[in-house]
């Protein structure tokens, strides 16, 4: 009788089943270049994260208070002795990614102490704070030069300095950029720790 | 169909519940292991990654742990998720209640520091008039610190303090430092004692470890992990609870499992809260609440975290000799000793963990920079740090209550906990910081950074109390091994039980406890009590 139908299929997957495990049982006996050179299932891939192929779409500061933020980065956390800052860590783009997924207040706080900075700078020397020349910039940022202290200063412009300052060398040391160089220089390779996923 | 013919029940996994199920499992008694969380696998939920590799550049999720600050974006995955597990406090004192849900609880992730209590604390009120005793001494607990401490490989130095009882020690005799030593020298002037630090040991210091396995290898110890407990059943005719209600976490269903014994370990807040939930017509405030204290007396050891942050000059651009910087210490409280009136404005007492070699946090210097790198790089190594600890009193108006508008992600009715620090903790913190300041200058030191400002409330995850023992059945809920007053087969095992803390870390004699009770438990079953 003519096979039909699905029992036809079953037959040939039965068939080409068993042509399989004959393949497999008798590897030597077949040329070497028709056999998987890599069999293992457990073979470890490496893959790499987003920001290493593509460039990340900006969406929260506007590009005003995004030019103050990577000037200022510039300032906090400047590239030395070819040793990337800021600006080769992205240190920006990231605080951009990173606000726009804060908490309101911390949102307001980098807001309002962007703008005063570029208020301020257009105030005092008729142009943005991302076109100061160095030592103009630095007067600007006088409040850093305060001591330390547990609370956070009542000043606005003081505490998001403050702020800024802790992120952006945040942002720049934990940032690919500082790693690699790490690597290339032999120094210790720094931000390398257990990370534990899902636990279900 | 469920055929497990058990003798105990065990709710919790951590420091108690692993230690009942390891003296109690070895001894026979077949015990039924509750979880709340599930289990982990060091090997498939463990990897190591670079840091610029996580999402958020280990800044971590904004806004995904509102109140647990010691959560980083490695480790996010081992905290609970405070938005499935909600809980309130009043808005003007915040309360961090910092939770692990998995097998092993908090032990997987503890600090490790093991310091025994001492009279000063079993015995408080004879020694200044406040607050209550245990039931207990230290002569009826340090059997079982002994036997404790070798288990989980504490080591330390024993120094014949009374205020600090010597324990059975992996003898610490590294030398110090020559900053530690600079430090331990000034604060000698001072009459500050200071000694090594006291902690467990080991790669994993951890109920799963050193526990568990060896409860299951007895055959005697069934683990069922995901089992979130709802509420304890009790027998209307004996008053004595009779099973268990749970709920798996994953899928929700609801499970009922019988218990002729019960012992409790969910941790402090989570086992009050439970006892709470679970309401009867015998019990209409609260399983063994007819004292009307359960909930009640909540406390911790409040911290000032980097109390003082100073630097060693001479190891400043990495000069100095090699032996010049590293290792740690602690002072034990040192307050108020003497019998009496307080020599201070406070009650009680405080004690440091202090710490020599670390870079301190660029945020202290006021530079930026091309200055502020050639800064960091000058201090790499260089710092000195101290933490204070104190212990905070426990009071009646600090409590957990149940919160009868919110309920959690498996309908289960949440707290609302009140605790906040009284003038007694802010004048400690004061003078513990004014003391650490003089410490650090008089060895020497630049001091960066001081102050007294402590965590909120929890944050140390020492949270103590609510479910205090005690020798009077009206003042309190448990007698002095543990049992409850009211119910003869219910044992609250965890850090509720403590009626005070001083300042040491708990984790310690809430295991020396577990065990002291799971004896006492087996002697009342062989004499047919329970």
């Amino acid at each position: 009788m003519r096979e039909s139908g699905p029992e036809r299929y079953r037959v040939w997957y039965m068939n080409r089943r068993r042509l399989l495990q004959t393949i497999a049982a008798t590897p030597a006996l077949l040329p070497a270049q028709q056999i998987n050179p890599s069999p293992d299932e457990s073979a470890v891939l490496k893959a790499d994260s987003p920001d290493a192929a593509g460039q990340p779409v900006r969406r929260y500061f506007t590009p005003a208070q995004f030019a103050t933020l990577a000037a200022l980065g510039d300032r906090i956390a400047p590239s030395i002795s070819g040793r990337p800052g800021a600006k080769e860590a992205e240190a920006a783009a990231f605080l951009d990614f990173l606000l726009a997924n804060s908490p309101r207040s911390r949102q307001v706080l980098y807001q309002r102490g962007l703008d005063t900075l570029d208020r301020a700078a257009r105030t005092k020397h008729q142009k943005g704070f991302a076109e100061l020349a160095e030592v103009e910039a630095d007067a600007l940022l006088a409040p850093l030069k305060t001591k330390w202290t547990y609370a956070m200063p009542a000043d606005p412009q003081a505490a998001f300095l403050r702020a800024a300052k802790a992120d952006i060398i945040r942002a720049t040391t934990n940032s690919r950029a500082v790693a690699e160089a790490n690597v290339a220089g032999r120094r210790r390779a720094t931000g390398l720790n257990p990370y534990w996923h899902v636990i279900e | 169909m469920a055929t497990f013919d058990h003798d105990v029940v065990i709710i919790g996994s951590g420091a108690s519940g692993g230690m009942a199920a390891y003296v109690l499992a070895q001894a026979g008694v077949k015990c039924l292991m509750l979880e709340a969380g599930p289990m982990v696998d060091f090997t498939r939920h463990r990897s190591m990654k670079a840091v610029y590799d996580l999402p958020y550049r280990g800044f971590g999720e904004p806004g995904r742990f509102p109140h647990i600050t010691q959560a980083s974006e490695f480790d996010a995955n081992l905290w609970i998720d405070e938005k499935k597990n909600p809980y309130t406090h009043p808005e003007n004192d915040p309360y961090y209640w910092v939770r692990i849900r998995l097998l092993g609880g908090k032990t997987l992730r503890w600090g490790r520091a093991s310091w025994r209590l001492s009279d000063f604390e079993f015995k408080g009120k004879d020694h200044d008039g406040w607050g209550e005793n245990w039931p207990i001494s230290l002569a009826d607990i340090a059997p079982f610190y002994d036997r404790v401490e070798p288990l989980i490989r504490v080591s330390g130095r024993n120094e014949g303090w009374a205020q600090l009882p010597d324990g059975q020690l992996l003898a610490d005799e590294s030398t110090d430092s020559l900053s530690i030593q600079r430090f331990n020298a000034s604060a000698k002037k001072l009459g500050v004692p200071t000694t090594k630090p006291r902690r467990a040991t080991g790669t994993l210091a951890s109920s799963v470890n050193l526990l568990l396995p060896v409860a299951q290898a007895t055959g005697n110890l069934t683990i069922v992990p995901n089992a979130i407990v709802r509420e304890l059943g009790v027998d209307p005719k004996t008053g004595l609870v009779n099973a268990v209600h749970y709920v798996d976490r994953r899928s929700k269903r609801e499970y009922t499992v019988p218990a002729k014994v019960l012992l409790l370990g969910a941790s402090t807040l989570e086992s009050t809260r439970l006892l709470l939930n679970s309401r009867s017509r015998q019990y209409p405030m609260g399983l063994a609440n007819s004292s009307g204290v359960l909930g009640r007396y909540l406390f911790d050891q409040f911290y000032v975290k980097n109390t003082v942050t100073a630097l060693v000059p001479e190891a400043r651009g990495g000069k100095g000799p090699r032996n010049l910087m590293g290792g740690a210490g602690y002072v034990p409280r040192f307050t108020n000793l003497k019998p009496g009136k307080p020599e201070k404005n406070y009650l009680r007492g405080w004690a440091w963990d202090f710490g020599s070699g670390g870079t301190p946090s660029p945020e202290l210097f006021p530079q930026w920079g091309a200055d502020l790198a050639q800064t960091m790089a000058d201090v790499q190594g260089a710092g000195f740090g101290m933490t204070t600890m104190g212990e905070s009193l426990p009071r009646f108006e600090h409590r957990i209550s149940i919160n009868p508008t919110l309920k959690d992600e498996w309908g289960i009715a949440a707290p609302h906990i009140e605790q906040r620090y009284t003038e007694n903790e802010h004048n400690m913190a004061k003078d513990a910081m004014e003391t650490g300041v003089a410490l650090c200058e008089g060895a020497g030191f630049e001091v960066l950074a001081a102050h007294s400002q402590m965590v909120p409330p929890g944050e140390s995850i020492h949270e103590l109390g609510t479910c205090r023992m005690g020798a009077d059945p009206k003042k309190s809920v448990l007698n002095g091994c543990n049992q409850a007053h009211d119910v003869r087969n219910l044992f609250v095992l965890d850090g509720s039980a403590f009626p005070s803390g001083g300042v040491q870390n708990p984790t310690l004699t809430i295991m020396a406890l577990t065990m002291r009770a799971s004896e006492y438990l087996m002697e009342q079953k062989k004499q047919g009590k329970i």
